[in-house]
């Protein structure tokens, strides 16, 4: 990506007091946390970089769209002002509201997936891969492989290996692979991005066995970006052009609209196909709420519809990529080892590389992530053998081979200024992390352990 | 001097325009609907009784906590703010906050449900019914006998039937109860309050047997208030005195904020019972949200906090339930059927009786919520065969017990020349009710089919 700077297309409205809170404190809290940063008090984060879902400043338009709610339980406005967005930005025939992302996975997955299924996917999520295990089915990786490899410069870490697929449906059978789940881009890869190229051929090889393809679209335009940027032939085509054409090619899709529609809640499935359509339809009011709004306020549509609008913007995308790049130039200059090429929604960095005299047994991404929360207050996440869990039938870690810690950007949040101090916060734990020791885990959650996991330092 | 005039705790900060239509209008709008009101689209509607739940109006204390919300993912102070309200008002230790009431419902009832169980409630709502349904568990309704007389007045129609449930409880046995759940007011059965002797004895009596009980709370407030005049015992206590006394008998309890609490969206899940909560908590991370939001934006948090103490401002109680109980009697005096006395947050209109001629299978409550709408484009829903009736084996309607249409008010919304409008469309019900016509279904779905169910005229 050639190299500019990321001046916002916005300025500042509306603005949140941050705290400050000194080291003695953060050993305080963190001890409390069981060293796990999502169980830290978000009053005593100085900058949140846990998660990019749902944490993103509303424009004024969103807020002026928040007082246009139209609260009325059926037939609200604001569910067709919405089903006009997502019909506009992403094509998709069918609509159907959820209070967020998980929500219309759990509804898809009931629906799509039966006992003794394959779901094949380009990596997995965390929430997506159990609730399709929930449904009896079996997550299969068919990312290719540079997207383990944090080296790896290739530029489409999240493209699917069309031959590990091929084979995986000739193995399993197409009746027994509900469909492929395509995530665009790639969270647990590090945020790369899919081609359209590979897209198509993944859509090709689905039509020759008559295999649909959901779409995991949280930052659809975030990849659309990256694809300008990267892939020959699209240099000159529009965020939103790239957007619907990657939508185009699936067949139905499960949005967490907290991520790349810039809003705090919310979330749809969105499918072309009448009867899957219908079944959903009867099923979100059993779970989430009534049709017309499944859980979500009427403001909160109404601010999706418009923040769908704002997220395929160029510009907006610029500003937002160019602030995850500037940060990550920032770190990869100073020598610390991050995910190559950089993401689109945070850097990543390579924990196992970074405290090398750690073993995977010792949590290296989750021990980073106390110790740079020690050293700024910064919060950053885990994404490596917690997040990974354990094996649905030998009970093993599940090692991954990516060890990450992850520095997530909220969207239009914090400043350069902002950016700056955690570079430095970083670079100086880097440079103290031969006295940097690794973890015990102490308790253990059967769902999701890394929600509410808790640890203690080894003495 | 002391003043006969109830008027509004409130001035009115901010307003949302309604979009007037004409008869001809609606008549079109309510075909292209399929006659179910809830497939109009709302700017068709001029006053919208479809339901207090999340209809409410927010306090300008309330917007800005909205504006104060706090969006972290985990340990958001919104969210500490929300729990520290739930934890004072029920006492309970372990809280978590779900997108609405279903989910919390869901979460509850699929951990303590599923086949062989059997759950027993003052009446069932709508979605608790499916979600217990769902699970392969069975709903057993036990109102009190009063409860079944529309015209009765007895004070606590709410309440339950004892030595019904002392009859299941051997009948049954113990150990097939998923819960006993007591519903605060009864909704379904004419938002009539439960008073707390009868709550006090559901619960010793499920607890000698080792049941559990749950407080569906979510008109807690509305019911404190019913408790104070009308209990002997409580003229003294306050309204949150009553509710917090209220929740002191029971194990766990559900809420949908969207009614007591005054907000557009959110709920949760009380409970004291650790070996409970656990797994009720994985089960909310993998389907709802993280443990510190549930599936709620931060700022939905921090309103429901404000909101949930609010409400028992003795004179928003006060004008709450004296402002439904106005158009509930104007009715009563015109020779409309209304279920007596009249509840907190709606007046239920018995539709077997105002339109004797036309068959229960033929929904007389469906025929009255479409004249409403075609009146006055007012919206209301039926609560009776077509929300709870079901097939037998020949596919021939057991209809439920009442044929009830329900007029439910949303909180601070609409004035009292709202209220008069309403009566005056039924004056015009009343002359023309010979006309009105039953309708029958074309099209429905298993559960919960009166949300999409399409009707054609008989």
């Amino acid at each position: 990506m050639k190299k500019r700077s990321w001046a916002e297309p916005y300025k500042i409205k509306m603005v949140e007091p941050v705290f400050m809170t000194t080291r003695k404190d953060r050993e305080r809290y963190i001890e409390e946390a069981g060293y796990n940063t999502f169980l830290l008090r978000s009053k005593d984060v100085y900058i949140d970089l846990l998660t990019d879902s749902g944490t993103s400043a509303m424009s004024d338009r969103q807020w002026a769209g928040m007082m246009l709610g139209d609260e009325a339980y059926a037939g609200s406005i604001n569910y067709y002002n919405l089903e006009d967005a997502v019909s506009k930005y992403y094509g998709y025939k069918h609509l159907i509201p959820t209070h967020q992302g998980r929500g219309a996975e759990h509804i898809l997955s009931k629906i799509l997936i039966k006992p003794g299924d394959f779901v094949p996917g380009n990596m997995y999520f965390t929430t997506t891969r159990l609730h399709q295990e929930l449904a009896g089915g079996t997550f299969v990786d068919v990312i290719v492989d540079e997207a383990h490899d944090s080296e790896s410069e290739f530029p489409f870490k999240g493209n699917v290996n069309l031959q590990k697929l091929d084979n995986l449906i000739k193995e399993k059978g197409a009746d027994k692979i509900p469909y492929v789940c395509i995530a665009t881009t790639v969270n647990m890869a590090g945020g790369q991005p899919i081609s359209l190229k590979n897209l198509k051929e993944v859509r090709d090889l689905a039509n020759t066995y008559g295999i649909k393809i959901v779409h995991d679209m949280t930052r659809v335009a975030e990849n659309a970006f990256l694809i300008q940027q990267r892939e020959e032939g699209y240099s000159k085509k529009s965020v939103a052009e790239i957007t619907r054409e990657i939508c185009d090619l699936t067949d139905a899709a499960t949005m967490s609209a907290k991520k790349d529609a810039l809003v705090n809640i919310g979330g749809f499935l969105a499918v072309n196909d009448d009867e899957v359509f219908e079944e959903a339809r009867n099923m979100v009011v059993v779970y989430e709420g009534l049709h017309t709004y499944g859980g979500m306020a009427g403001r909160d549509m109404q601010a999706m519809a418009i923040g769908i609008s704002e997220s395929v913007q160029d510009e907006h995308m610029r500003a937002r990529v160019g602030q995850v790049y500037y940060l990550g130039e920032k770190l990869l200059e100073a020598g610390i080892p991050i995910v190559r090429p950089i993401g689109s929604h945070g850097v990543f960095i390579d924990a196992q590389k970074f405290l090398s005299h750690l073993s995977q047994d010792q949590f290296p991404a989750q021990t980073l992530a106390a110790e740079i929360y020690l050293d700024s207050g910064v919060r950053t996440m885990e994404r490596g053998v917690v997040s990974a869990g354990r094996n649905k039938t030998t009970g093993e870690h599940n090692y991954p081979k990516l060890e990450l810690v992850r520095l997530t950007l909220p969207r239009r949040v914090y400043t350069q200024a902002h950016m700056d101090v955690i570079a430095e916060s970083i670079i100086e734990v880097y440079n103290n992390r031969a006295n940097i020791k690794g973890l015990n885990m102490v308790f253990e959650p059967k769902y999701l352990r890394f929600f509410q996991a808790k640890f203690e330092q080894i003495n | 001097m002391i003043h006969k005039t109830t008027i509004e705790p409130f001035k009115i900060k901010s307003v949302e325009p309604i979009s007037l239509s004409t008869e001809e209008q609606r008549i079109s709008y309510l075909e292209k609907a399929h006659y179910n009101t809830f497939l109009l689209n709302s700017d068709e509607v001029i006053i919208d009784f479809l339901t207090d739940s999340g209809t409410s109006a927010m306090s300008a204390d309330q917007w800005a906590g909205v504006l104060r919300g706090d969006e972290s993912y985990a340990g958001s102070r919104s969210w500490h703010a929300m729990r520290d309200a739930v934890q004072f008002l029920t006492g309970m230790e372990f809280i978590l906050p779900t997108h609405q009431g279903r989910a919390a419902e869901r979460i509850i009832y699929n951990f303590l449900g599923g086949e062989g169980k059997i759950f027993i409630s003052n009446t069932h709502f709508d979605t608790t019914r499916a979600n217990i349904e769902y699970s392969g568990a069975e709903a057993i309704d036990i109102p009190c006998a009063e409860a079944e007389d529309s015209a009765s007045d007895f004070p606590f129609k709410g309440d339950l039937d004892i030595s019904k449930l002392e009859q299941l409880i051997t009948e049954k046995k113990a150990e097939n109860i998923g819960a006993v759940i007591v519903t605060v007011t009864n909704n379904s059965g004419g938002g009539q309050p439960v008073s707390m002797s009868n709550m006090q004895q559901v619960t010793q009596l499920c607890k000698k047997h080792n049941v559990l009980t749950f407080l569906d709370c979510c008109r807690v407030a509305e019911n404190s208030y019913f408790i104070k005049h009308k209990e002997p015992g409580f003229e003294n206590k306050t309204y949150e005195e009553i509710a917090q006394q209220t929740f002191n008998y029971f194990d766990g309890a559900v809420m949908s904020a969207k009614k007591d609490a005054l907000v557009n969206m959110g709920g949760f899940l009380a409970l004291r019972d650790k070996s409970i909560a656990d797994p009720c908590s994985n089960m909310l991370i993998i389907t709802e949200g993280f443990a510190t939001y549930g599936g709620l934006s931060g700022r939905d948090m921090e309103a429901l906090a404000i909101g949930i103490k609010e409400v028992f401002d003795p004179y928003y109680l006060a004008y709450r339930i004296k402002s439904t109980a106005y158009l509930g009697n104007r009715l009563s005096e015109m020779g409309v059927p209304v279920v007596l006395p009249i509840g907190g947050h709606a007046v239920y209109i018995d539709a077997k009786k105002l339109y004797n001629h036309i068959l229960v299978k033929e929904y007389p409550g469906q025929a009255l919520v479409c004249e409403l709408y075609l009146k006055g484009g007012i919206r209301t829903v039926e609560i009776g065969s077509v929300m709870f009736g079901k097939y037998d084996a020949n596919g021939d309607l057991i209809p439920a017990p009442h044929e009830l249409v329900r007029l439910a008010i949303p909180r601070r919304v609409y004035t009292q020349s709202h209220i008069e409008y309403v009566i005056e469309t039924f004056e015009e019900i009343l002359k023309t009710k010979g006309q009105a016509q039953g309708f029958k279904i074309f099209e429905e779905s298993q559960y919960l089919r009166h949300f999409t169910a399409k009707f054609k005229k008989a």
